[in-house]
């Protein structure tokens, strides 16, 4: 049996849907072949994550963005099809105020009153740039919710890396020996700590650049030690 | 008299003493395997620049340079159920324990010491366990711990360096080329940097405890973020470095 066959297999036999002769063939060679092996792992690695984690969804990064948008394109479609309606019949303003029927679910009335309330603050912040005659305040303001979403959204993709090679080494973790399992226990920990304190930095001063770099840093040394580990 | 003491043993003594030796060598063969020690011993030959990879899982690697253009690797192993297979392609030997152990459990600590020529590049790491390389001048001189163990790079000429670990001190001796990289990065440990006094690199230090030591190295044209952070020059800036450490002091010192 060569690779690509024994690739092609791997898949039946996490199923368990292969007969006893080839799956005794499959495993002679998985046995061979270390490339072929780490394949198989990493399959069942991903398998296993996403049965454990079934029906959970994460929740989008934005959920008021999304239902902004959500709206905006419900409300497009609307508008074209009113359009086209008044192309064909041309009722009074009153008579199509009376006649429109709102029934909003209870997201886009969320979603509406958040609106509101951005176009208030948006009207307020530029009347009072026109008052005070500051400028660039709406411009930082834009600045600092894009860095902080960024932020948030970098720190969501990372964790995402970070549980799925979690996964992994707790997989093969009963495998070691104690020793090992507490070299790597004291390590996490250190980087935990690391990460723990640019996280308290950064909630205390979202705008700390400094604090960002060594977060970064130190999600990426977690991830670069789970996956050292992974293979263990 | 004495032909009659070893004629006239009796068959209970005779059966007493073979009892004895099978219980004696049970015994040993029993022993045997837990303090079973295996060394190894090869040489391969290479040209003047030859690379060489070493992939550990515990135990200490020593690095030195010889004056004989082949490669001699010797390792103690401790498990009699390690194994250790060097693959030499072309001119890079490679040697990888966590390929050649898989499925194998625990293979506990192999040490490894490897004299190479002195232009060879050096890329070794071990998931934990102390690094040690000295009197290297090449383009390659990577030491990667991926937990706890302290980095030693001594004498060191080349025009890429990195040095990372967890736990564990990072000292390095030696020069930065022109042009060259250098990376030191420590979670929990110290890192300590002897150089020249005439050394050019532009230098990216960070340490959130603010443990940071330029010594001869400062100048006027270093920027500071809140004493956690140096970007700066020295000389002309021809080599960049780059010095991260979380809890632990950075130390430039001049030789």
């Amino acid at each position: 049996m060569n690779c690509d066959q024994c690739q092609e297999l791997i898949q039946d036999l996490i199923d368990g849907s292969l007969s006893q002769r080839d799956e005794f063939t499959l495993n002679t060679h998985l046995q061979d072949c270390m490339d072929c092996e780490s394949v198989r792992q990493d399959l069942t690695s991903i398998l296993s994550y996403c049965q454990m984690h079934r029906g959970e969804y994460e929740a989008p990064p934005n959920t008021q963005a999304l239902w902004l948008r959500i709206r905006n394109v419900v409300e497009a479609e609307n508008g074209a099809r009113a359009a086209a309606f008044a192309k064909t019949r041309q009722p009074s303003f009153l008579s199509r105020l009376m006649g429109h029927t709102w029934e909003l679910s209870l997201p886009q009335l969320a979603a509406s009153a958040v609106a509101i309330v951005l176009v208030v603050s948006l009207a307020t912040v530029v009347g009072l740039r026109r008052l005070s005659g500051t400028e660039g305040v709406s411009a930082t303001a834009e600045t600092q919710i894009k860095g902080a979403y960024n932020v948030n959204e970098r720190l969501w993709q990372r964790q995402q890396a970070i549980n799925y090679w979690n996964q992994r080494v707790e997989l093969n973790k009963t495998r070691w020996s104690s020793n090992m399992r507490d070299t790597f226990d004291r390590n996490m920990k250190v980087i935990d700590d690391a990460v723990a304190n640019s996280l308290n930095e950064l909630n205390r001063d979202p705008h700390n650049e400094f604090a960002e770099q060594m977060l970064n840093a130190a999600m990426n040394d977690k991830i670069d030690l789970l996956k050292d580990f992974s293979d263990l | 008299m004495r032909t009659r003491l070893f004629t006239r043993r009796t068959p209970a003594r005779g059966s007493v003493l073979a009892i004895g030796a099978i219980l004696t060598l049970i015994s040993l063969s029993a022993v045997a395997p837990a303090s079973a020690q295996q060394k190894i011993s090869k040489r391969y030959p290479g040209g003047k620049n030859v690379r060489v990879e070493l992939k550990n899982i515990s135990g200490t690697i020593v690095v030195e340079s010889w004056n004989k253009n082949e490669i001699r690797l010797s390792a103690i192993i401790e498990s009699k159920n390690a194994n250790v297979t060097p693959r030499q392609v072309n001119d890079c030997l490679m040697v990888d324990v966590m390929s050649d152990n898989r499925g194998r459990g625990d293979v506990g600590e192999i040490n490894f010491k490897l004299q190479v020529p002195v232009n060879s590049s050096v890329d070794v790491e071990t998931r934990r366990g102390n690094i040690n390389i000295s009197n290297i001048r090449s383009d390659l001189v990577r030491a990667h711990v991926s937990s706890e163990g302290d980095i030693e790079l001594t004498n060191i000429s080349a025009t890429q360096v990195v040095a990372h670990n967890v736990i564990g001190n990072i000292f390095f001796d030696g020069e930065f080329s022109g042009g060259g990289t250098y990376e030191f990065k420590s979670n929990k440990g110290d890192i300590t940097i002897r150089i020249p006094g005439n050394s050019a690199f532009r230098l990216v230090a960070a340490s959130p405890t603010r443990q940071i030591k330029l010594n001869d190295f400062w100048n006027n044209g270093f920027k500071t973020q809140d004493g956690r952070k140096y970007v700066g020059d020295v000389g002309d800036g021809r080599s960049s470095v780059s010095v991260t450490n979380f809890s632990g002091q950075i130390t430039f010192l001049r030789k």
